[in-house]
């Protein structure tokens, strides 16, 4: 069991964890304030309601979900505000050769999740399933999918 | 689509390089003024206890009344757990509300409410299936404030299991079921998430929680109807909920592939 709770436990999982789940959050959310809010609101969740974690690998799991789930949250609300997400992507991330980024925020979170924590964070099929409490072949499934996806969505924006 | 153009426009996203430590810094803030709170918290329930007491009158009212409200509700509980849509199917009318207490040891325990059917979750990727989610409560009797680290997931256990199937062939494990443990305020809130239970509600279904891992012989008795009981000599924490299901909602196919799927000789399930 790791324990939550205090703060210097929760301290050290942002030291481990923050950066990698502000990507996870921007895959959900043009906005990279928006993905702050929704990593920052998961720390602070911990603080208010301890979860007794099983092991590493249960807690950095619970985190993962969580945020795809906070930032999911505030995606919709941005949403029923009407706010369009494209234009916050032009304001927030006015990178170039960001296409395929863009493409991946516009994913429903199922497909998106996937593909970023494979082909970003390095995470196998198997380690996927093990972080999102999904078989590995739904893993695979939705990886096959997303990719699909993306490219049905990247020619229309070629045409 | 080239991968490494992914990773490159994920690196060049404007993350601030102070996002850490200003997290860290919200973190150490949040929780000073959490604690500032509590010592107030504390202060003012002082002062409520002495006029509660006065009030002798309606004093059980009373204690019934303030246990239900300094509980977190099911609802509370699951959107603690990061959970809003399940959140909103607890308040649903679909919900279950128990409210029911067992004292056992040192301990009350409370199954306060559950709730099925598909896509209540967002966390879970099985919520496309059928599920039922149920929060447990425990607290000690004496008002100890009960610490998470000291109620191991592993070594405590929450589990449905259904009268006229064995224990150790309808149980957490075998419905794929997991459950998440907070602590607010020295009370242990338990959220599991099953497999729809539904399915069995043409039979007794039950709830139980007690110290120990996988259900077994030592553990439960089972009547010749078929009936679940904790074994005499079985110490230990426990409480046992027979849980008010809709009958209609029974589904035997879904039962006996259930039964398939687990791999399980069918003789197990009632031997």
């Amino acid at each position: 069991m790791v324990p939550t709770g205090t703060e210097e436990t929760i301290c050290r999982l942002v030291r481990e964890y923050s950066e990698m789940l502000l990507r996870l959050a921007c895959t959900r959310l043009s906005s990279v304030s928006d993905a702050e809010d929704a990593v920052q609101e998961v720390f602070l969740r911990l603080l208010a309601a301890p979860v007794s974690f099983r092991d590493a690998g249960h807690e950095k799991a619970w985190l993962i979900r969580t945020t795809l789930h906070r930032a999911s949250d505030i995606r919709r609300q941005a949403e029923k505000r009407n706010l369009p997400l494209e234009e916050a992507a032009q304001t927030a991330a006015p990178e170039p050769g960001t296409d395929l980024l863009q493409a991946v925020q516009a994913l429903p979170e199922k497909y998106g999740a996937v593909i970023h924590l494979h082909y970003y964070e390095g995470y196998s099929i198997r380690e996927i399933g093990t972080l999102l409490d999904l078989p590995a072949a739904t893993v695979g499934t939705r990886l096959a999918r997303g990719r699909e996806r993306l490219r049905e969505m990247l020619k229309e924006e070629i045409k | 689509m080239n991968w490494n153009d992914y990773r490159k426009a994920v690196d060049a996203l404007p993350l601030s390089a102070d996002f850490q430590e200003r997290t860290e810094e919200l973190v150490r803030r949040t929780a000073k003024i959490a604690e500032l709170e509590k010592e107030c918290i504390s202060v003012k329930k002082k002062g409520f206890i002495k006029a509660v007491s006065i009030a002798a009158a309606v004093a059980l009212l009373t204690i019934s009344a303030y246990a239900a409200s300094r509980w977190l509700s099911p609802a509370q509980v699951a959107d603690m757990n990061g959970n809003a849509a399940l959140a909103q199917a607890f308040e649903s009318e679909d919900a279950i509300k128990l409210n029911q207490s067992v004292q056992t040891e040192n301990f009350c325990v409370t199954l306060a409410g559950l709730v099925s059917g598909e896509n209540l979750s967002e966390l879970s990727d099985q919520a496309d299936q059928a599920r039922t989610y149920a929060v447990m409560i425990l607290e000690s009797l004496d008002g100890t404030p009960l610490n998470a680290d000291d109620f191991p997931i592993v070594e405590y256990t929450l589990t449905p299991l259904v009268a006229g199937f064995t224990p150790w062939t309808v149980n957490n494990w075998t419905l794929n079921a997991s459950v998440s443990l907070l602590e607010r305020d020295g009370v242990l809130y338990y959220l599991l998430d099953t497999q729809n239970i539904e399915m069995f509600a043409d039979h007794t279904v039950y709830m139980a929680f007690y110290q120990g891992r996988m259900p077994d012989q030592d553990i439960f008795t089972i009547a010749e109807d078929g009936t679940i009981a904790f074994a005499e000599s079985f110490e230990g924490p426990q409480a046992l909920f027979t849980l008010p299901l809709d009958e209609s909602k029974a589904d035997p196919a879904a039962v006996e592939q259930f039964m398939d799927e687990s791999g399980f000789d069918r003789e197990w399930f009632t031997s």
